[in-house]
């Protein structure tokens, strides 16, 4: 297994007691391995995410990368690693180049060459960005933010890409690209969680469904 | 009443009351007008009076005493109420911050009070407290408001980056390389009033040391000379003050895993 989760529990005070965000979730995900994760608003899709990507306070229970646990890799490697990207797409001040750049000016990657000019700007054609790196970041559109946002953290090679509901507000072509980038991800071998509002868009090979932080049902998806 | 001591003009008792029927004046117009500011100026003006008073015979007292104990227990003191200020001042931060503001502010306050006392002013003996504690109320005051602004603003700018502060350290962002952007802004927005007050000095206003050495007979170009110091004095024990504040408390919006407590996720009733 690439990455495995043991029991992961969430409880969070609420105003009228305690609330189990997340309820005893045991779940794992193979290499090369899309899984979507459904279930009504509130189920508790993205606290599951971010649990993953050990992004929530307060979470219990066991995490596995390649069966090594998670206390034996530090907080920051492991989030390098088992990435997220969150549903708002984060665009920081600066060029576009900037933003696609901006994992290789934090410490857990330094030492590692960043990619090229040329491989960036491959990037963006490959998800129908035509636009110039050095073009002011603030001025992008939603779809092209998420676009770019996807491809920051897609260019970081991580082993497990986190998708909260990439592709919800997004127009066909920046869907279709989103759906191409991720296909292209599980086949080089990476693992992808995908929480999703629409229709089954044919890449994932299971469905897990999430009401009141358990997962009711888990179908294998004929592809 | 009006017997020069020491090239200063006494002000007696009925030139104090004198000088309060102006306020008396003022309230009565707040009356007549129903401005609504009669209370709190009746307040303020016995607050002046008690306070000031206070602190009149407080330093008659320290001074006849001119013990170096007291002195520094009189600055520890300021400290204590300046860290409970800012406390008050910051309603929105994460508990914990009053030990950091303290040591902030006594780390500033002693530093640069006696950096000044003893290198530049070269007061004998060491804690004159004619020179140490006015200028020590100096540094405490000013690096009060600096620390607050910058405590305050670094929380409020997190709070409207969470989704930014999120996707940075969902990409490996460590505390500090995510907090960085507000940190520097925070410390921007301390250091502003005292970089204002410096740019105006001597065009809009007389600042305050000079105008009470001039008050006292001072030479101009003297009192010029003092307040220069003070204002260099005053900006750097801001810039320290906040810059020591702030690394000691952005972290505690971050778990010990460097996760960046939202709203949400916050337990802890202050």
């Amino acid at each position: 297994m690439l990455l495995e989760a043991r029991d992961l529990t969430v409880v969070l005070k609420g105003d009228t007691g305690d609330v189990r965000v997340l309820d005893a979730i045991s779940f794992s995900v193979e290499a090369g391995e899309i899984v979507d994760v459904v279930g009504p608003s509130g189920a508790g899709k993205t606290t599951f995410l971010r649990a993953l990507a050990r992004l929530l306070p307060g979470a219990t229970g066991a995490l596995f990368l390649d069966d090594t646990p998670a206390e034996k890799i530090g907080p920051g490697a492991w989030r390098a690693v088992v990435a997220l990207l969150p549903q708002k797409p984060s665009i920081v001040d600066g060029s576009i180049a900037d933003n696609l750049l901006l994992p290789w000016t934090l410490k857990v990657r330094a030492g590692r060459t960043r990619p090229s000019e040329a491989a960036l700007g491959a990037a963006l054609t490959r998800v129908r960005l035509d636009i110039a790196l050095d073009r002011d970041a603030s001025r992008l559109s939603e779809g092209q933010r998420a676009r770019v946002a996807l491809l920051r953290v897609v260019l970081t090679a991580p082993r497990v890409l986190l998708l909260d509901e990439p592709d919800a507000a997004l127009d066909d072509v920046s869907s279709d690209a989103v759906t191409q980038v991720t296909r292209e991800f599980a086949r080089a071998g990476g693992a992808v969680v995908r929480v999703r509002h629409h229709r089954s868009d044919g890449l994932a090979s299971r469905r897990l469904h999430l009401e009141s932080g358990r997962i009711t049902t888990a179908e294998e998806v004929e592809r | 009443m009006s017997d020069a001591a020491g090239g200063v003009i006494q002000i007696g008792w009925q030139g104090l009351a004198l000088a309060t029927l102006f306020v008396v004046f003022v309230g009565v117009v707040s009356i007549r007008m129903s401005l609504g500011i009669t209370k709190d100026l009746a307040i303020a003006t016995v607050r002046t009076y008690a306070q000031l008073l206070a602190l009149g015979f407080v330093l008659r007292w320290v001074f006849a005493i001119n013990s170096p104990w007291l002195v520094v227990g009189l600055i520890l003191l300021m400290v204590l109420f300046a860290a409970q200020i800012i406390l008050k001042r910051s309603p929105d931060a994460p508990p914990g911050i009053f030990g950091s503001a303290f040591v902030a502010m006594a780390l500033t306050g002693f530093i640069v009070t006696f950096a000044v006392t003893g290198v530049i002013v070269q007061v004998q003996p060491w804690y004159l407290p004619q020179y140490v504690i006015p200028l020590a109320g100096m540094v405490l005051g000013n690096s009060m408001t600096g620390i607050s602004l910058a405590i305050e603003r670094v929380y409020a700018d997190f709070d409207s980056r969470e989704d930014e502060l999120l996707a940075l350290v969902a990409l490996g962002a460590t505390p500090w390389e995510a907090a960085h952007g507000s940190v520097r802004d925070a410390l921007r927005a301390g250091l502003i009033p005292t970089i204002n007050s410096m740019a105006a000095a001597g065009l809009v206003f007389i600042p305050g040391m000079m105008s009470g050495q001039i008050l006292a007979g001072a030479d101009p170009v003297t009192a010029t000379g003092y307040q220069i110091v003070v204002m260099l004095m005053v900006a750097a024990a801001t810039a320290m003050g906040s810059v020591i504040a702030l690394l000691l408390t952005y972290h505690r919006r971050f778990t010990s895993d460097g996760v960046f407590l939202e709203k949400g996720y916050r337990r802890e009733p202050r």
